[in-house]
């Protein structure tokens, strides 16, 4: 009987314990939620006197949240897809190869994996300057002057959306080798040695044996890759200035910063838009979280 | 043709690996050399120094050491990881971990309801917490707090450091709690029977075999949250911009400040070629420490 109550007090215990976390994670999304169809929606928690759309419907019709979505999905998403066909061959070829840079190679991923990024901001500011610089001369000798704006917004580095992905896709590199390496020792040569022995090429091999076999790995190291480029912030508030290539977190920040006339209620609907993608993803990529924190360690 | 199979092999993986390569060498590694050479010039965002940055030797050194911010932001960084990860995450992602390895009902929705957090953006996680924190005794905070009597203020200005470890706390504690779990789950169930057999109470299983048996998984989770939480930018930016006066000011926004508030490449360069270093130092301590293999 004693060992029945102990039981139960711990129970008690547990759950008194999760309830009140469970009200302290949730308790900030409560207003969010409210306030985005809330007609007066405010800074406050408030309970909603009616309910309305309009704040999600203003997204895609009065302001710019639309837009800001869309620059984010073009650079998000071209960040992810550039991850993982350079992430997939890369860390195909670390898992396979016997090479002396191999083990320093891949301490230096590790050691990379905690250099901060706003340690590096400003050389990679520099570095992007002259980037932007050399695309410059090189977008003005083949464009009309007239389009030469327009193109470096595309190409540019400082202010344009080829930069800024190849910084994401960089940052977000290391994790993504890392996840597919290990992906890639689990996974048995026998396949591609007997491709191999039927005389099936390279590309064959990738495309009919490589591939199908990685697609767990690299759709992890895509959904991980999406989440971290999805919701950085660091990069897009220092390149992108221009206010039509302006990204979501950006925008949503800057609004929220102007002193007078925010519109809470609209700035709410743009949160959960905005975090919608990111909590979807998590929710899929979950089961991998884990081996990302833990990769490389033994018992 | 002439080249053997290993060779081609050898050869083939070098050339795979190359885009990889060469992306993180031109913006992690150039840049990591660059603020090495940036902190010895005066280098500047905007006037004369930006197009004649002049070598200045340690200078930028010699003023970090006697500069109040610097030291202010190392303070800060020092409480915001201690208070949010080493003690705030850390304690409830464990008892979070332990509760949650029990028999409980709705375990996918308090799993759910504290993963989410930390699934969210930075910025939508600072803009709900403008609301939870903001000023009046109408703010959440204020109004949870006033049933126990304590007056409304503007959170973010009265108490902002101990605010952005609270909010810090919250985004991080699925984290410890995913690390936490997957180090229980390796703990096997009979340790546990066997000392309750001989009688041993639930606070000795805890402190004597819990927690031993977790030490790895603990070490593990200090040094790669250290690591994260240093580099912690958009949460603090979006709620204080690293203010009032410095007081949440950690390291890397430090950093940004120096470079793109007031402008001086050189000297913020300094200050980051310190943070690389306590970061790389964290990171030989991973490898080092957990025997990493690879």
């Amino acid at each position: 009987m004693i060992g029945v109550r102990k039981f139960t007090r711990a129970q008690a215990t547990a759950y008194g314990f999760l309830t009140v976390t469970l009200v302290f994670c949730l308790l900030p999304f409560v207003w969010v939620l409210l306030a985005s169809i809330d007609p007066n929606a405010s800074l406050f928690l408030q309970l909603p006197k009616g309910i309305t759309a309009d704040h999600f419907i203003k997204i895609f019709t009065a302001k710019n949240g639309a837009r800001w979505f869309f620059n984010s999905l073009v650079t998000v998403g071209a960040t992810t897809a550039l991850v993982i066909i350079v992430a997939g061959m890369g860390g195909y070829a670390l898992s396979r190869t016997h090479a002396w840079w191999k083990r320093p190679f891949l301490y230096a991923i590790i050691l990379i994996r905690v250099l901060p990024p706003t340690a590096l901001i400003v050389p990679l500011y520099k570095v992007m300057l002259m980037a932007n610089g050399l695309m410059g001369v090189l977008v003005r000798s083949i464009v009309r002057p007239a389009s030469v704006r327009s193109t470096m917004q595309i190409f540019g580095f400082v202010d344009g959306y080829l930069g800024l992905i190849l910084v994401l896709t960089a940052m977000q590199l290391p994790l993504a080798l890392w996840i597919i390496k290990t992906f890639f020792d689990l996974t048995p040569k026998d396949y591609e040695e007997a491709a191999l022995m039927d005389g099936a090429n390279v590309f064959q091999r990738i495309h009919r044996i490589l591939v199908p076999l990685a697609l767990p790995g690299l759709g992890a190291a895509g959904l991980l890759t999406f989440i971290g480029a999805w919701g950085d912030f660091l990069m897009p508030l220092t390149f992108i200035s221009s206010a039509d290539l302006q990204l979501l977190p950006i925008g949503l920040f800057r609004s929220f910063q102007r002193a007078n006339t925010i519109d809470y209620g609209y700035l709410s609907a743009l949160a959960l838009l905005y975090m919608m993608p990111a909590v979807v993803a998590f929710g899929v990529a979950r089961r991998f979280l884990v081996q990302t924190f833990s990769g490389g360690i033994k018992g | 043709m002439f080249m053997t199979y290993e060779a081609r092999v050898a050869w083939q993986n070098q050339i795979l690996l190359a885009p990889a390569f060469v992306l993180v060498a031109c913006f992690i590694l150039i840049p990591a050399g660059a603020a090495i050479y940036i902190s010895f010039t005066n280098d500047a965002l905007s006037g004369f120094a930006a197009a004649h940055p002049q070598f200045v030797g340690f200078k930028n050194y010699v003023r970090l050491l006697s500069d109040d911010g610097f030291w202010n932001s190392l303070v800060v960084t020092f409480c915001f990881v201690f208070g949010s990860s080493i003690v705030g995450q850390f304690v409830l992602g464990l008892a979070a971990a332990m509760a949650l390895s029990r028999p409980i009902a709705f375990k996918s929705v308090f799993n759910a309801a504290l993963l989410l957090p930390n699934a969210v953006p930075e910025v939508v996680a600072g803009f709900i917490w403008i609301s939870m924190l903001a000023g009046g005794k109408n703010s959440t905070l204020s109004r949870i707090v006033g049933l126990i009597g304590i007056a409304p203020q503007n959170w973010l200005e009265s108490v902002p450091l101990l605010m952005i470890i609270v909010v810090n706390t919250w985004r991080g504690i699925a984290f410890a709690m995913i690390l936490m779990t997957s180090g229980l789950s390796a703990v096997s169930p009979e340790v546990y029977e066997s000392a309750r057999m001989d009688g041993a109470t639930p606070r000795q299983i805890f402190w004597r075999i819990t927690l031993p048996l977790l030490r790895p998984t603990i070490l593990l989770y200090m040094l790669v949250s250290t690591a994260g939480t240093i580099a912690i930018f958009g949460l603090i930016y979006t709620l204080t911009r690293g203010g009032p006066a410095g007081a949440t000011e950690i390291i890397g926004i430090y950093i940004y400040n120096q470079s793109f508030t007031a402008y001086q490449l050189g000297y913020g360069s300094a200050v980051a070629v310190i943070m690389l270093g306590i970061s790389v130092a964290i990171g030989a301590l991973y490898v080092r420490i957990l025997k990493v293999q690879v």
